[in-house]
């Protein structure tokens, strides 16, 4: 009788280091200064949209994206826009800089992240965005924090995409594929997501919601988690739904969400092409 | 907050230097310090200051053997290595375990040193932490602020970003019956109506920019409703976040509502719901432009309202009113103005119209109205004249308008009522040259220009000058001369009649005095004056006692001549007068007797003492004619009356109508009008030529 033995967990386990990660994103940075400039600067106390549409309007491509988001459906404008301050104005100081980070970490750059990323990320922003007054949360700061929470992804995805690409294709529902992603890499990549942010010096009330969503009795995490069940159920074929009020220590209810559903379906696209800026 | 390593310049900075740091750094109690090191692939701290003793309470010697991972729980896995990072400092935000256990939020901020095993660990923690406490500011003030709106009854908006809201308070939510949940983001943008949506953006857009604005907009509700608002836009910075607004909204509907019906009010009929004179004026303004056509004015007056009126009640003349506004209505044109001018009167004013359609309009009117309403078990056919304008070029202003309508009704009404009457280019230069006489006379009057002419009246027994009549001439400045017959009617038709009958009153009076003061006993005994029917009124004797006060003569200087169709407009009322004119001593004589229809019981209750035969009459005995001039004189005989008969204007009149019995003579053939100076002369010489 011959037995196969299991593969050695050590065999398995790619040369990952987190720390070659997390350097690779000062690596980035230093390839769009100005976006570095303004994540640096955008969350400061003495900020002015004047001061930041000046940095800005040195990066002609954020710039454009910056306008067109002040534009969008979502905040209402209906093309009123015309000038760069006023964008700034218009979407606010962290979006601004939210903006900035998917640059200078290059989500906007598809060919170089996982499938399916920005379907996913426009759904989390936006089902963020609505749901937020229920969490006594400001919608646009939870806009950012949709954005940016998949970026830990693009991260992982950035230096091993193969692997990545496996853990995927094995873990459709983003709480099993985070435990995978601990598994795999010793961090999960919404924790990735925290430090990288927390390292530009994004505001801690922002990054600890990151760090709570899988604590299932964390108030703190539940609108995140909230949210990722709605971009699930939008963009996850034959997805087995969680009932969404064990998501949300009780929030929520069904019925709460099927507006939520239709406005994220309803902005979804316009969006993203603001944030890609095609 | 990063770090940069450099690597120590022993050369620059003096070991003395660097102990006074260690020192201060080694006893600090506000900084909590602790340095850690790889050993043997685990991270051990190796020394930690005072500070950190004191925040995390290990003893000294504890501390020293105390593994890293042991101090941040919440680290797992091989998530030390983001903290303790060979090449770069890091900084989290993270619990921190104290000896007791008790975790403490803090913010670590590492720093490794240039052989990357060793890192220097500051601990700060949050709890005083600047930025907790400016998030918890700025909790406070949004707090603050949404129990300030929450139950202010002033319909509130808070801004997030742009058109998006993060507020509303219960006050809006009940003004667009809407729940926050709908309004919060942008859903409050489907409440601003469609047309004001974009000028709402242009505020909103201002306020971020910095301004204060402000903007009249219709909300509309959830059920459909549509409620006018102000909305007043306030700027509201957050340091770090950016730029928002306060929007305070003010309901204005029902105020509008209020100010509409008082302009409504102020402009229409309370009794018809019809615009009234002032609107009317305003509309032709509107759309009158002098040198075109195509504007045209129907003037409607209802005959016989009066009879309704006084017959049937003012409840049912104004329930024929409102029927009659009410088939005015129904019968013009849409588009076409029905306005109550006033009184029975009312104006139809039609755009581009010809003369032909506004005359068929009015034909259409007349029809409309004859049909018979029923008022208090009667039926009575409103009939109206009507009088129709079509703007030509001759008119320059809007008003013209509807005065030549006004007097194309009277012409109407003038020439037998139910008529519809055009006011043609002669018509209305009649109407302007009367309008001007008008004004002519009036000045005359005030500058008694008036002046008055005397014609004695002679007695057939002696043949002597008895009395004078006072007659009034008028020597227009450029159409030379007017006759009584032209500017009398016109007195009396432009209400200046009063007026003129004070003057020949008072003018009659005076010449009198002066006669009397010039000649004495041969001054003329007595005047007679013209009174019109519209003087008879109850100031007439109080009139004609001042007149006789004023000038010092006894009343029986005057006889006062009325005419028969004026006594007999208001036999009553005339009967009165007279006897009130009677008793002060004033002579009374009927003039143009037997013109009119009296009845000769009514005659007989009359105080009067002398008919005057009228001049037709007079002028009849030429042809042979002498029945009537005959009867009336007898019948003044047997009444005991006297007589004077008029328009005596040959010898051969005269021996007839004394032989007749007629008591006084006056002609052209005796004596034409003189002026008073004349008079006097005259008087004088028949008084010489007299035994």
């Amino acid at each position: 009788m011959t037995v196969t033995p299991f593969p050695a967990r050590a065999e398995a386990a790619p040369q990952f280091d987190l720390e070659k990660v997390l350097s690779s994103i000062d690596t980035m940075a230093a390839q769009r200064p100005v976006a570095a400039q303004i994540v640096s600067v955008a969350n400061s106390d003495d900020t002015s949209a004047k001061v930041l549409s000046r940095i800005l309007a040195s990066d002609v491509a954020l710039a454009s994206r910056v306008m067109k988001l002040a534009n969008s459906a979502y905040f209402g404008m209906r093309g009123r826009v015309t000038s760069l301050q006023f964008a700034v104005t218009v979407v606010g100081f962290t979006t601004v800089r939210t903006m900035a980070t998917v640059a200078l970490t290059e989500l906007d750059d598809e060919s170089r992240l996982p499938e399916n990323f920005w379907d996913v990320t426009t759904s989390l922003a936006l089902a963020c965005s609505s749901l937020a007054p229920r969490f006594g949360e400001r919608p646009q700061d939870a806009l950012c924090i949709g954005l940016l929470a998949q970026m830990g992804t693009a991260l992982l995805h950035h230096n091993d995409a193969e692997g990545y690409a496996e853990l995927m294709a094995e873990h459709h529902d983003f709480t099993t594929r985070r435990t995978a992603e601990l598994r795999r890499y010793g961090i999960n990549s919404l924790r990735l997501t925290a430090v990288a942010l927390e390292q530009w010096g994004f505001p801690h009330s922002m990054t600890s919601r990151l760090n709570q969503v899988d604590d299932f009795t964390s108030m703190e995490g539940a609108l995140l988690r909230g949210a990722f069940e709605v971009a699930a159920r939008l963009t996850t074929e034959d997805y087995d739904t969680v009932p969404i009020v064990r998501l949300t220590c009780g929030q929520l209810r069904e019925d709460d969400l099927v507006p939520v559903l239709d406005a994220v379906r309803a902005d979804a696209d316009e969006l993203r092409r603001a944030m890609l800026g095609d | 907050m990063s770090v940069i390593i450099s690597e120590p310049d022993d050369d620059r900075v003096p070991p003395a230097v660097v102990a006074s740091v260690f020192y201060s750094a080694s006893v600090s109690d506000s900084l909590a310090l602790v340095v850690a090191e790889m050993v043997a692939g685990r991270a051990g701290v190796t020394w930690a200051n005072t500070g950190a003793v004191e925040l995390l309470g290990y003893g000294v010697d504890d501390m020293r053997a105390l593994p890293v991972d042991h101090l941040f729980p919440s680290l797992g896995g091989g998530e030390l290595k983001l903290l303790l990072r060979r090449e770069r400092s890091a900084r989290m935000t993270l619990p921190v375990r104290t000896a007791s256990g008790a975790m403490v939020q803090s913010v670590v901020t590492t720093t490794p040193s240039p052989g990357g095993r060793m890192w220097t660990i500051r601990i700060v923690s949050t709890t005083n932490e600047q930025e907790r406490a400016l998030r918890a500011t700025a909790d406070a003030h949004e707090r603050r602020f949404s129990t300030l709106t929450e139950r202010s009854p002033v319909p509130t908006l808070l801004s997030e970003q742009g058109m998006r809201l993060a507020h509303v308070n219960d006050a809006f939510c009940s003004l667009v019956g809407r729940r926050a949940e709908q309004l919060l983001g942008t859903g409050w943008i489907d409440t601003v109506h469609d047309e004001d949506l974009e000028a709402v953006i242009e505020q909103v857009s201002a306020a971020l920019d910095g301004e204060e604005a402000e903007i009249q907009a219709r909300l509309v509700r959830e059920d459909g409703g549509i409620r006018t608002t102000v909305i007043r836009f306030a700027h509201v910075f957050t340091p770090g976040v950016g730029a928002g607004f306060v929007g305070t909204i003010e309901d204005i509907t029902d105020r509008l509502a209020f100010e509409a019906k008082l302009a409504h009010q102020a402009n229409h009929d309370p009794l018809t719901g019809l615009p009234n004179r002032t609107l009317l004026a305003q509309y032709v303004a509107d759309r009158f432009t002098p040198g075109t056509g195509g504007l045209a004015c129907l003037f409607l007056d209802l005959d016989n309202f009066k009879v309704v009126n006084d017959s049937l009640g003012h409840t049912a003349g104004d329930e024929l009113l409102t029927e009659v506004a009410a088939r005015l209505g129904s019968v013009v044109r849409p588009g076409d103005l029905v306005a109550r001018f006033g009184g029975d009167e009312f104006v139809v004013v039609c755009e581009n119209v010809d003369q032909a359609a506004a005359v068929a309009l009015a034909e259409r009117i007349s029809v409309e109205l004859a049909r018979p309403v029923r008022l208090g078990g009667v039926d009575v056919r409103p009939y109206a004249s009507v009088g129709v304008t079509v703007q030509t070029e001759e008119h320059s202003f809007a008003e013209e308008l509807i005065r030549d309508c006004d007097i194309a009704m009277y012409q109407a009404k003038a020439g037998g009522k139910g008529r519809i009457t055009v006011l043609d280019q002669r018509a209305r230069e009649q109407a302007r040259d009367k309008l001007r006489l008008v004004a002519e006379l009036r000045d005359a009057i005030e500058r008694r220009d008036i002046t008055l002419l005397y014609q004695p009246i002679f007695s057939t027994a002696d043949g002597r000058p008895v009395a004078v009549e006072s007659l009034a001439r008028w020597t227009h400045p450029e159409r030379g001369p007017l006759s009584p017959a032209v500017f009398v009617p016109l007195a009396e038709e432009s209400g200046l009649i009063a007026g003129l009958g004070l003057l020949v009153l008072d003018e009659t009076c005076r010449q009198l005095a002066e006669w009397d003061r010039l000649m004495g006993a041969a001054a003329p005994p007595r005047a007679n004056v013209n009174v019109s029917a519209l003087q008879l009124d109850g100031n007439l004797p109080s009139q004609v006692a001042a007149a006789l006060e004023r000038h010092g003569l006894h009343p029986s200087r005057i006889s006062i001549e009325i005419t028969e169709s004026a006594l007999m407009k208001d036999p009553d009322a005339a009967r009165e007068l007279l006897h009130q004119l009677r008793d002060q001593g004033v002579e009374l004589a009927i003039d143009d007797f037997g013109t009119g229809y009296s009845s000769l019981a009514y005659l007989r209750h009359l105080p009067v003492n002398c008919l005057k035969v009228d001049r037709s009459f007079v002028a009849e005995l030429a042809h042979g004619h002498t029945e009537i001039a005959s009867a009336v004189i007898a019948l003044a005989r047997n009444l005991n009356l006297s007589t004077v008969a008029e328009g005596v204007e040959t010898a051969e009149q005269a021996a007839e109508l004394a032989r007749l019995g007629a008591t006084y003579l006056q002609g052209f053939s005796l004596s034409q009008p003189m002026t008073g100076p004349r008079t006097a002369v005259w008087f004088a010489s028949q008084g010489e030529s007299t035994p």
